[in-house]
Formats: C-alpha cells, sequence, structure tokens
C-alpha cells in the first residue's frame, strides 16, 4: 500500500443510503458490497459492519464474501485503476510483457497500489475484448492493440 | 406506456412501429460495442449527429441514425454501416464523416479507403454481406445484434421480437418443452446438456416454486460471445427466459451478469424495465395466467460462479463456493428449489426456436450438434471477432476461410477451445468439425466457444502454464486436489519452462491431472486437466524439447531464450537503444547495434520498438 | 426412514435412503478414512476428498466422495479399487503438501506408504499450520453453536478459517466447538488460570459452585441462557456436579 494513500473518512450517511436502497434480502448483499466498492473505491469495514446490523447477516459472513470476490478491494485502491487483461488472446499478444512493463515504469508490483497512490495496477482474467488484444483498461476506459513501447503514453494521460 | 395485455394490441402496437418507419430511408448504423467504443465509436457518432444537422438532413424524418451492438468484427471499429445501401466502413474516424454523409449518405459513392481490403489477395470489398468475414456465416442466434438498438424495445418488436412469447403462450408449457427437445438445442454454456431434457427433468420434480436462471459469468478467456448478446440484444435473452418459465412452471428469474461487463448490465437493466412497462414480464403476461420477473445479479469477479452450483450459492448471496451434484439442480437448485440454468446464448435461441418451430431449426447442424453456434475467433488471426457459423463447419474452414488465416502469414499451429477447461487442436486435427462431440473426443471441448488461434510462436507449455496459472487463482479453495494440486502442477510446468524441468515430469503431470479428474469438486478442477493433457498429447515433443534440450522452440520463455540484432537488417535507428530499460544496447548511429546479453531482462521492448523486424529471438 | 439394499464391496448390506454412503458403510463395519465429515452436520463433507469410493449406479462407474453421496436402490460401492487406492493415494500426498505438521495427515499418508511427498510443502508465509481448510469449524460455529463467529475466508491456497477484519469477533461466545470439530487439531484453545483463550480473545471462565473448578465460558452462559431461556442457576454446576 503506498504511504501517500488518503484514507478518505468514510462518508457513513452514504453507507446508509447505499443499503436502504435495496430490499433487506441477503440476495441483495453482493451487490451492495460492489456499491460500497464503487462509492468508496473499496469497502470499508465499516460499511461491512453496517450492512451486517442492516441485514442481520453475521460480520463474519459478509467478510467471507468481501474476501472470495476479486471485484471487491478491502483494501483502498489508488485514484486510478489500470486492468492490464490476462485472457489467452491477450496472453498470446504479449500482454505478460506489457504488465512487466508497467510495474517496471511505475515501479509497482501487480495487485498494489504506486507510491503516490495514483494508480493501481491490476492484472484481471479476460475482460471479453478478446478481438482487441491486448488490452489495458484504466477505469472505465478500454485501450486496444496495446504496445509494448506505447502502453506508458495510456498512463501518461491520468498522471 | 400502457401495458399490452393481448396478442391483438400487441400485433396492432408492432404494426404502428413499422408504419412510423420509413422504409429505404437512408441510415447509418454506428457500433457501440465495447470494441468499437474503445476504439472511438463515441465521437464518431457525435460527428454524424452534427454533420447531418450541419446539412440540414433531419435524423429520423429523412436519415435513419442508430447505435446498435457489436457486429462482431471488433478488430475493425470503429464500423459504421449505411443503409439501405449495405455498405460497411471501417476503422471509422471522426475527420472521415463529413466526407461519408457528403459523398455516401447523400450521393451513392463509395469511399475506397474506407472499405475492407482482404489482406491476402487485396482485393476491396464494400459490401458488408459480401466480406468474407460475414458471408460464411449463418447469423440465428447473432440474428439483430448490429440491427438494433439494444436501448430499443420498439427495434426488437420490428424485429419480429416477443412473437415467440406470445406464440408460447398459446401452447401447452409441456409441448413448447417437447418442441425445444425435438430442435436438439443443447447448452451453449459449456457442457452441451440437452436443453429440453432439462427443462422436462425440472418439470417433473415436485414443487410450488421452480426457478430459472440464466448464466452471463462468461468467464472462459478469449470468450465474449454473451458480453455481445446482453449488451446488443438484452430482450432476446429476456424473451427465451420468459418463455423457459412458462415451459417450467417459474415465476421467477435470475440473470447473473459478469462484474466486469458493466454495459451490458446496464443494457438488461434498461431492457428489463421496457419489458415490464409493455407487460412482457409482471402480472397475467399479455392477458394470460402467467406471471414472471426477472432480476439482475452482479457477479463478484469470480470464474468459479460460472459454475452452476456455485452460481446459485452467489446469486442467495453467499460466497460462490461450489457444491457437490450428485443431486441435480433441475431437483435442488437455487435456493433448494427445482431450477434450471441455461447460458445466454441457449436463451436467447429459444424465442426465434418457438417463432419458426423445431424443424427449421433441426435443419442446421449436424446429428449430434443442431443449429448454429457463436465462437469469439481471436489469438493470431486476420479477422478476429464474433462469428456464428452452423456446428459442423471445420476449424479450418473457421481460421482459414473467415478468420483470414493466420496473422502476418506465420504457420498455424493450433486452436485452444474451451478456456481453462478446454485444450489444444493441432493443425493436424484441424479438419475436425466443430461440434460438442468431436472437440470433447479431441482432448478439448466446445466450453462458450472461444476460439484461439496460435501460431509457430506460441509455445504450448507456456499455454498450458497460463491455463493453470490462472485456474490457481480462481480455485475456490474447497477441495483439496484443486486448491493443492494446482499450485504443484504450475511449479512442475513453471519448472519447465525457466529450464529445471525433468525427465520425469511429463509423468508427474500426468498423475496430478488424474488426481484432479477423479476427485476435484467441481468442473472448474475435474477439467483442468485438460489443457495439460491435449498438449502433452499433441505437443510432447515440445515439452521434451524445453527438458532435454533446455529450448523452447518456440521463442517464448524467457529463461530459454535470447535476443539479439540481425547486424544485416539492422539500419541503426537508435530507436531500441533508446527505449530500451537496462540501456543494454550499443551501437552507432547507421550502424549496427548490438545487445549485451549480460544485463539484458529479455523484457521485449526492442522487438516491438524495432521497424526493421532486426531483433532476433532464438 | 426407507431402507434399500445397497452393494458395498461385493456385500450386500442394508442402508438407509439418501443417507450418504460413508455412513452406510460403518454402519455394516465397513471403514472409508475421512476427515471432513461429521455426522452430525449435514452440510459438512465434500472438501478433504479423502472418502473418495467408486459408485457404480445405472451402468455407470464415477469416482464419488462418499461423505455425501446418497444411498439410493441399485447403487453398488467399491471402496478400494486400484484406481481408488491410487488417487485417494494422490489426495493424501497433496494433503501432506498443504499441512507436513499434522499428525492426522502425516499417519493417513504413511498408511498409504506416503512419508513424504515428492511436491513443495506450503511452509514460511503459506504455512497454514495444520489446517486442512475443510470448514468443519464454521459450520459447527454456525449450524450447531448459532453464532457464525468465524468464517471461511478468502480463495484458493489462501482459504482458511478465522474472526471477521481478523479482529476479535464480538459474536464469539468462546465455547471451542470449533476446536472439538477440527479434526486435525489445527485451533488452538487454552484453559488457563479460570480464562480461556481462542482465536486471540480471551474469556473468563465460570467455576462449578461444588468443586471450584472453572469449566464454562461465562460467555457462553449468557448465551445459552438468552437463547434457550435455560435457568441460569442449572450452570451453577459443572457437568459432573449436577
Amino acid at each position: 500500500m503506498g504511504a501517500n494513500v488518503q484514507k478518505n473518512k468514510i462518508d457513513v450517511k452514504k453507507i446508509d443510503r447505499i443499503i436502504k436502497g435495496y430490499d433487506k434480502s441477503e440476495e441483495s448483499l453482493l451487490a451492495i458490497l460492489q456499491d460500497f466498492q464503487r462509492a468508496f473505491q473499496y469497502v470499508p469495514e465499516e460499511g461491512m459492519k453496517r450492512l451486517s446490523r442492516a441485514m442481520g447477516v453475521p460480520e463474519s459472513k459478509i467478510y467471507a464474501m468481501g474476501t472470495f470476490y476479486k471485484a471487491l478491494s478491502l483494501k483502498p485502491r489508488g485514484k486510478h485503476t489500470c486492468k492490464v487483461c490476462m485472457g489467452t488472446a491477450c496472453h498470446l499478444k504479449g500482454a505478460g510483457q506489457i504488465l512487466e512493463t508497467i510495474e517496471r515504469e511505475l515501479k509497482v508490483k501487480r495487485n498494489s497500489t504506486t507510491e503516490d497512490g495514483l494508480f493501481t495496477v491490476e492484472s484481471v482474467n479476460c475482460v471479453g475484448a478478446c478481438a482487441m488484444a491486448p488490452v489495458v483498461v484504466v477505469d472505465e476506459s478500454y485501450a486496444g492493440h496495446v504496445r509494448q513501447s506505447k502502453v506508458m503514453d495510456i498512463l501518461d494521460k491520468y498522471k | 406506456m400502457k401495458a399490452i395485455t393481448s396478442f391483438e394490441q400487441l400485433e396492432g402496437y408492432r404494426e404502428r412501429v413499422k408504419a412510423a418507419q420509413k422504409k429505404d430511408l437512408p441510415s447509418v448504423l454506428i457500433c457501440f460495442g465495447t470494441g468499437c467504443q474503445a476504439n472511438g465509436a463515441v465521437a464518431v457518432a457525435e460527428a454524424f449527429r452534427e454533420e447531418i444537422e450541419r446539412k440540414g438532413l433531419k435524423v429520423d424524418v429523412n436519415v435513419g441514425f442508430k447505435t446498435t451492438g457489436c457486429h462482431g468484427y471488433c478488430e475493425n471499429g470503429p464500423l459504421v454501416v449505411l443503409r439501405p445501401k449495405d455498405v460497411l466502413y471501417l476503422k471509422v474516424k471522426p475527420k472521415d464523416v463529413p466526407e461519408i454523409v457528403e459523398k455516401s449518405l447523400v450521393g451513392s459513392e463509395i469511399i475506397e479507403k474506407l472499405v475492407y481490403k482482404d489482406v491476402n489477395t487485396g482485393e476491396s470489398v464494400a459490401q458488408y454481406h459480401e466480406i468474407p468475414f460475414y458471408k460464411y456465416q449463418k447469423r440465428i442466434a447473432l440474428r439483430n445484434i448490429g440491427n438494433v438498438d439494444p436501448r430499443s424495445i420498439d427495434d426488437y418488436l420490428l424485429c419480429d421480437g416477443y412473437k415467440g412469447l406470445a406464440r408460447a403462450l398459446t401452447m401447452r408449457p409441456e409441448d413448447i418443452v417437447s418442441e425445444v427437445e425435438k430442435s436438439g438445442l443443447r447448452g451453449r454454456g459449456g457442457g452441451g446438456f440437452p436443453t429440453g431434457t432439462k427443462w422436462r427433468s425440472c418439470r417433473a420434480v415436485d414443487s410450488d416454486v421452480r426457478y430459472v436462471m440464466c448464466n452471463g459469468d462468461e468467464g472462459d478467456p478469449g470468450a465474449f460471445m454473451d458480453r455481445s448478446i446482453m449488451e446488443g440484444d438484452p430482450h432476446s435473452v429476456i424473451e427465451g427466459m420468459i418463455i423457459g418459465g412458462y415451459a417450467v412452471g417459474a415465476k421467477q428469474g435470475y440473470i447473473y451478469v459478469r462484474d466486469e461487463y458493466p454495459l451490458a448490465v446496464k443494457n438488461l437493466q434498461a431492457a428489463l424495465a421496457d419489458a415490464r412497462a409493455m407487460g412482457f414480464l409482471g402480472e397475467n403476461i399479455l392477458g394470460s395466467d402467467f406471471s414472471f420477473d426477472i432480476r439482475i445479479s452482479r457477479g463478484g469477479g469470480a470464474f468459479v460462479c460460472g459454475e452452476s452450483s456455485a452460481l446459485m450459492r452467489s446469486l442467495e448471496g453467499k460466497v460462490g463456493e461450489p457444491r457437490a451434484k450428485y443431486i441435480r439442480s433441475v431437483e435442488k437448485g437455487l435456493y433448494d428449489k427445482p431450477s434450471v440454468l441455461n447460458n445466454v446464448e441457449t436463451w436467447n435461441n429459444i424465442p426465434v426456436i418457438i417463432r419458426n418451430g423445431a424443424d427449421w431449426y433441426a435443419s442446421f447442424g449436424t446429428r449430434g450438434s443442431k443449429g448454429t453456434k457463436v465462437f469469439s475467433l481471436v489469438g493470431k488471426v486476420n479477422n478476429t471477432g464474433l462469428v456464428e457459423v452452423p456446428m459442423g463447419i471445420s476449424i479450418r474452414e473457421l481460421v482459414e476461410k473467415i478468420g483470414g488465416g493466420v496473422l502476418n502469414g506465420k504457420k498455424f499451429k493450433a486452436v485452444q477451445t474451451g478456456g481453462p477447461s478446454g485444450g489444444c487442436i493441432p493443425d493436424s486435427e484441424a479438419d475436425l468439425p466443430v461440434d460438442f462431440d468431436s472437440l470433447t473426443q479431441a482432448g478439448s471441448m466446445m466450453g462458450s466457444g472461444g476460439i484461439i488461434v496460435m501460431d509457430e510462436n506460441t509455445c504450448m507449455v507456456d499455454v498450458a502454464k497460463y491455463f493453470i496459472g490462472f485456474l490457481v487463482e480462481e480455485s475456490c479453495g474447497k477441495c483439496t486436489p484443486c486448491r493443492d494440486g494446482l499450485p504443484r502442477m504450475h511449479r512442475i510446468l513453471s519448472d519447465i519452462t525457466e529450464g529445471r524441468g525433468r525427465e520425469e515430469d511429463i509423468e508427474t503431470l500426468t498423475e496430478l491431472c488424474d488426481v484432479l479428474t477423479c476427485a476435484a469438486l467441481c468442473g472448474l478442477g475435474s477439467s483442468a486437466a485438460n489443457p495439460v493433457l491435449s498438449t502433452v498429447r499433441y505437443f510432447r515433443d515440445e515439452y521434451e524439447a524445453h527438458i532435454r534440450d533446455g529450448k523452447c522452440p518456440a521463442g517464448v520463455c524467457k529463461s530459454l531464450i535470447t535476443y539479439s540484432i540481425d547486424a544485416a537488417a539492422c539500419t541503426g535507428c537508435t530507436l531500441c537503444a533508446k527505449k530500451c530499460p537496462q540501456q543494454c544496447i550499443t551501437g552507432e548511429r547507421k550502424g549496427a547495434h548490438v545487445i549485451d546479453a549480460s544485463a539484458c531482462i529479455k523484457c521485449g521492448v526492442c522487438k516491438d520498438v524495432c521497424n526493421f523486424d532486426a531483433v532476433r529471438v532464438e | 426412514m426407507e431402507k434399500i439394499t445397497i452393494i458395498i464391496d461385493g456385500k450386500q448390506v442394508e442402508a438407509v435412503k439418501d443417507q450418504p454412503v460413508l455412513m452406510a458403510a460403518r454402519e455394516n463395519g465397513i471403514d472409508i478414512p475421512a476427515l471432513c465429515h461429521h455426522p452430525e452436520l449435514e452440510s459438512s463433507g465434500g472438501s478433504c476428498r479423502v472418502c473418495l469410493v467408486e459408485a457404480v449406479q445405472g451402468g455407470r462407474s464415477r469416482i464419488v466422495t462418499s461423505c455425501n453421496y446418497p444411498v439410493r436402490a441399485g447403487l453398488e460401492v467399491n471402496t478400494s479399487t486400484d484406481q481408488v487406492m491410487k488417487i485417494r493415494k494422490g489426495v493424501l500426498e497433496l494433503l501432506l503438501c498443504r499441512v507436513p505438521d499434522s499428525e492426522v495427515v502425516r499417519g493417513l499418508a504413511s498408511k498409504y506408504g506416503i512419508d513424504e511427498p515428492r511436491f513443495f510443502k506450503d511452509e514460511g508465509e503459506n504455512n497454514r499450520y495444520k489446517c486442512i481448510a475443510c470448514s468443519l469449524c464454521t459450520q459447527v460455529c454456525e449450524d450447531v453453536v448459532g453464532v457464525s463467529a468465524i468464517s471461511m475466508q478468502n480463495r484458493g491456497v489462501e482459504k482458511a478459517p478465522g474472526t471477521p477484519f481478523h479482529k476479535d469477533s464480538q459474536a464469539c461466545i468462546g465455547c471451542g466447538a470449533c476446536a472439538y470439530a477440527c479434526p486435525t487439531g489445527a485451533i488452538s484453545m487454552k484453559d488457563s488460570k479460570g480464562v480461556r483463550t481462542i482465536w486471540g480473545r480471551k474469556f473468563k471462565m465460570a467455576a462449578c459452585s461444588v468443586c471450584g473448578k472453572p469449566y464454562i465460558p461465562q460467555a457462553q452462559v449468557d448465551w445459552i441462557v438468552k437463547t434457550t431461556g435455560k435457568d441460569r442457576a442449572f450452570f451453577d454446576k459443572c457437568p459432573d456436579h449436577r
């Protein structure tokens, strides 16, 4: 975890608003956790605790979900999320080398955040855009046919 | 919008929508699939809107303008289709738009530089349906995609949408099941289980409550047809599920969509809201006694949730761990109630089967595998994208006729099908017909339909290692063979690719494969051996080259290769030296460059930047 | 309870329909090794894969886990064919890689001729002591005790039981059922000077009014009184002196 990652002050009202938007049913748990993830860039402990109370579901079960699903992160993420697709088509077209380049240039290991808190770099298993392989997704924006020598140009735009 | 409560009202509404459409209206269709959007389709659409307005052409009055779902030919996006001329323009940029409007929309000129050119013959083809990529396809599942605006239920109705539902509601539920059985439709998600049989078994179980579910957790790397269908034609899936719900006696349906597919979630949500408003979902659908609704659930980024029992646990709001399937989910599925789970493409086929009849559907495909199948043809092939063909076409036809052959004129080596549960099929077996049974016999499987083309520069040991590595990350950790066996297999494969392979490794791998296949809890583990066994079966010599000679014949495995510069090809442009992160390339300007092998980290940047193909990998 | 006749290792035996094959075998004196199954817990089993047998039904033969394969008419079970033994041995070798410290797993593996696995062992950071991630502890905590103080966390090789947020679980009553249920003795529970330490939390023990021995965590008494309405006075004495 980068030293400068700001621990956002968690807005409890926001947590409760998200919970209120759903039925009081276990079926809603994953969706609520995902909404936390989107709202806070991670799933805060306070959110899981309040969710546990609101739904009457043990904390242990909610925490188990938080650690099982990859879309949920229990640690704060960087300002931008850079996902390098590791699908088969991307793998064959050099995704591994692209990820290594990013790791080298940003001085960060995969699935962690840069020192300045700007980027969280993740390898993901196929984003389903195989025809544009290799693919890098920054936040919600897809870049296809990425070349190893050009990938940093994409990230530089977010600096 | 007032809900429609009878078949007559539905047809009346359809007629009104039809009448509002001007038939021969010139129109522009812009692909808004994820691929095209990534390549700038949004800006292109904006440019069209502006240009059409600037010219005083009125959208929807004398020019139609539509953003559509994915045409499948993602390699060449953004794609623009002009109707009714059926002209396809590729890689369109905003700056091309004024010219397109002027010459091709107002006028009838073809802009040569934007049309398809065959990589092999150099021949250009302007007509959408004449392009080899589309010409050999038979589009049933993808019938509407690229033609309809996924956000418009009227568009779907214009393509005979919800006619299948209307027909279904006049039939007895058991007759629908028989019709689906007769069509020979088999599950498109992987296993190929006969859909009708599944429905019948579910109906046979005594219960007040039943569920139907749609598996949209498309996780096989290299496959994206379900994404395209959910994004581009969401109503077809919804209509299929309503028919399925009626047939098996379910009142509630669920669609489980991968979290990685935000556009699919959005389009499905909008489509559900429209279908509800029109009365296709909810109480007393189309005035019948049948009530049914659908909920969407987003997956959480876990490949194992594509496995049926894990998917159901996840839907229930639990950790997505699979359970033993000694009691099938048609008996005890979601909330332990009889449940039918089918994949996106399966559901999408149902409305047309009911509309056109089982015999029509069964007239496509082979004896054991009826109908068509959507494949995502990707990897080292010229034309990549989604293709739909009748079952039984050969791998070679797919790769060569539709795919336009292997990229950069390289030698075709193998295709990988079925994702991490599938295997590699070599060139020597490429005349094999693609259907459920042939692929399984060849040691692979259909999976959800990813076909990944591999060339001479693909290392098959690396491919096996890749898939096992994928599964190590995705194993849920519940059962011993998968949780503790896969990391050991991965270690052995890593040893082989890093020059530490031992003679007995292949034997040991095969033994571990046996334990996984026989002892793993769910399909993820029990099919995990396929990528290893199929590559050992067809490419044993490559494993041996790594182990015995310390060589990677394809030039992939880092520890076993060296980078050098071919002095004769090097022009001394200095680009590689500038980009080398190790600064271990030296040479005079306009003189041949040299790599200092002792400092080289084999990152491949030099090869990537070299414009003269002077960097050699051995 | 419908009784039916099935065949196990060539012998005709009586078994209850839908009961797990493992139980039917044991009731008839046929031993099948198993780690993660508990007869009192319906949801248990299916995880360690040690209890594999060959099941032949409807002309189809396959390797299944006997702990959750239901007894049905016409079933024939073989508990020790060459293939079953080979695969079971393979599973035990992998378990031994995971928990080389576990005496139970070592002993079982040794019976199958494995004293040292061929593959790398989980050591250092990956050493999960004796835990085989079978989830019996969390199932007992949820289904029997009813508090769900612990759950199975993470996935893949990282899967392991734990308290939420890796902090003291407020739901835990210190009853120790998880430690009793663990087949490999992987959960540490220490009673000393009237205090029980489990999952990193300390629990004050209530003492028996007769012998003075601390015998039950106060939190557990509170929980039972609260959920069952049992008289608090009942817990004044330990089971030996009631």
